[in-house]
């Protein structure tokens, strides 16, 4: 294929892909607490991002190794089992709260309960891995994901005050909530550096057969994609903070409260945007989550796998993800709040990065694996810095926030 | 070449490059007083779990007794002559289909899956 279009359809799938449930309940409470305060996390988090997906690709293209796989051959399996747990602990957590953000679309559209929702939506998210299409719907899913661009649209028709928000780029204090306001910090760069989104890329340059003539398309598209989809984020926090104080929100701790970030904007038809973005959304992430978990316990234990392979071709591969999305559908079955499980999934997100990061940091930086392509001292430098921060910030306010009953 | 390093738990495939596990372990021998040679590599369940704890080994062990297939019983040996090519991947010169290997998945494949409609 053209490369220039390989380039366009990357950047698309990633703009269209990148907003999940996760950025949108962060991005909605710190907005409606903090005002644009909070938008340096976000600011931090997308940076961050940016560069471990470029990383992933580059990893991959140059070593033609999946991340999980050269983990395991690097640092031994004992050591892997120990990133392999707690992702895949994490990521059903996160599998559960996507598939309760399409579950509280088909409540807003219907009126029906998201708990009636979580197994039918489920069900589709199971067939179509299933039916071994993920690889054709893939882009699908991302071009009606483009309809999340409306929270753009929306914040700038507010008219933020741009001064304002520049100057939230810059970390600063808060005032009141603290602990709250930190929480949250956490929570935001949980929630912009997904660990399943910079592994599910390094499959998918494996599985294109990326070499090191995708060098200059994987740092295009890691660069315009991602930060694209960090202005779709930064747009909703900017929606929160314009619109929920004048309607006396300042906490947003009730899901029905969320379609007010469009609703404020465009009315009726606001409402009918936000439901197709957040189902859109969520299903993308619920089926890219899905399918990571697949690839990382197939990756680490050398089995076969491949998103476009029918079952009978990787039996284990697809037990992996049925029994996920099995595990994930029983809590939104049982009534677990979607909102409150995505922000503390978020936190604990963040609390787990140096396990996952801090490994794939070395690899970038042994040649036997990507030879002169190894990252400069400022991107190692600055990517620990953050996620160090991101560590230290959940670890001290996880306990705070459960305490408060947060 | 580090065994530690460049062998163990690398990705293995057969030789029409069929993903069959990784190496869980090498076997050395030893002949009178010369330095010891790698003689097999070993796949299976039971190496990989005696190199995380006796416990999860004995573990392994029953599950493999009660529902494994009767030649699934020992981890699978690959002579070391066997081995192909040492690259990004571990090659070697057989078909895993000749292989016990990949046992539980067709069990798997035959007893579950295709009785899954939509297979």
């Amino acid at each position: 294929m053209d490369k220039l279009l390989e380039v366009s359809l990357g950047i698309v799938t990633s703009v269209g892909g990148y907003l999940e449930i996760g950025s949108i309940a962060t991005s909605a409470q710190a907005g409606a607490a903090f005002g644009f305060q909070l938008l340096w996390a976000l600011v931090l988090g997308t940076l961050c991002i940016i560069v471990l997906v470029e990383m992933s690709g580059r990893f991959a293209a140059v070593s033609h190794h999946t991340i999980s796989d050269a983990m395991r051959e690097r640092f031994g399996f004992n050591f892997f089992l120990l990133p392999l747990t707690v992702t895949v602990l994490l990521n059903l957590m996160v599998l559960s709260a996507e598939i309760g953000g399409v579950a509280l679309a088909g409540e807003f559209a219907t009126g029906i309960g998201h708990q009636w929702w979580a197994v039918p939506v489920g069900i589709v998210v199971w067939l179509l891995l299933w039916k071994g299409t993920f690889g054709l719907i893939e882009k699908g899913v991302a071009l009606l994901g483009l309809v999340t661009l409306v929270f753009v649209v929306a914040a700038v028709k507010l008219g933020p005050d741009w001064k304002d928000l520049l100057r939230s780029a810059v970390p600063s204090l808060p005032q009141q909530d603290s602990a709250r306001y930190w929480f949250l910090a956490a929570s935001i760069l949980g929630a912009t550096i997904s660990p399943y989104l910079f592994l599910f890329y390094s499959s998918g340059a494996i599985e294109d057969h990326w070499n090191e003539s995708y060098l200059w398309a994987n740092r295009a598209i890691a660069g315009i994609g991602m930060t694209f989809g960090g202005v779709i984020s930064a747009s909703t926090l900017v929606l929160a903070a314009l619109v929920m104080p004048p309607s006396g929100i300042r906490d947003v701790n009730d899901y029905h409260q969320l379609p007010l970030l469009l609703t404020k904007v465009f009315g009726f038809w606001g409402l009918v945007l936000f439901i197709a973005s957040l189902a859109i959304a969520c299903l993308g992430a619920a089926l890219e989550i899905a399918l990571q978990q697949a690839y990382l316990v197939a990756q680490g234990f050398g089995w076969n796998w491949g998103k476009d392979l029918m079952p009978e071709a990787a039996p284990a591969f697809s037990l992996v993800y049925t029994l996920s999305v099995i595990i994930a559908v029983v809590p939104m079955v049982l009534g677990v709040d979607p909102l409150n499980l995505t922000v503390f999934s978020m936190a604990l997100t963040a609390a787990s990065l140096p396990l996952t990061i801090l490994p794939f940091i070395f690899l970038m930086n042994d040649k036997r694996f990507v030879k002169q392509h190894t990252n400069g001292r400022l991107g190692n430098i600055a990517i620990m810095a953050i996620i160090a921060l991101g560590f230290v910030l959940a670890i001290a306010t996880i306990p705070l926030e459960i305490l408060s009953g947060g | 070449m580090n065994l530690a390093r460049d062998i163990i738990d690398k990705q293995v495939v057969d030789k029409n490059q069929a993903k069959m596990g990784k190496v869980d372990g090498v076997v050395l021998a030893l002949h009178g007083g010369k330095p010891p040679v790698v003689s097999y590599i070993e796949i299976g369940g039971i190496t990989l779990a005696r190199r995380v704890g006796r416990r999860t080994e004995r573990f392994i062990r029953l599950l493999k007794k009660r529902w494994g297939s009767p030649r699934a019983q020992q981890p699978y040996r690959v002579a070391w002559r066997q081995v192909r090519d040492i690259g990004v991947d571990i090659e070697i010169a057989l078909d895993v289909r000749e292989t016990p290997v990949n046992d539980w998945q067709n069990w798997l494949r035959d007893k579950v899956i295709r009785r899954i409609p939509g297979s």
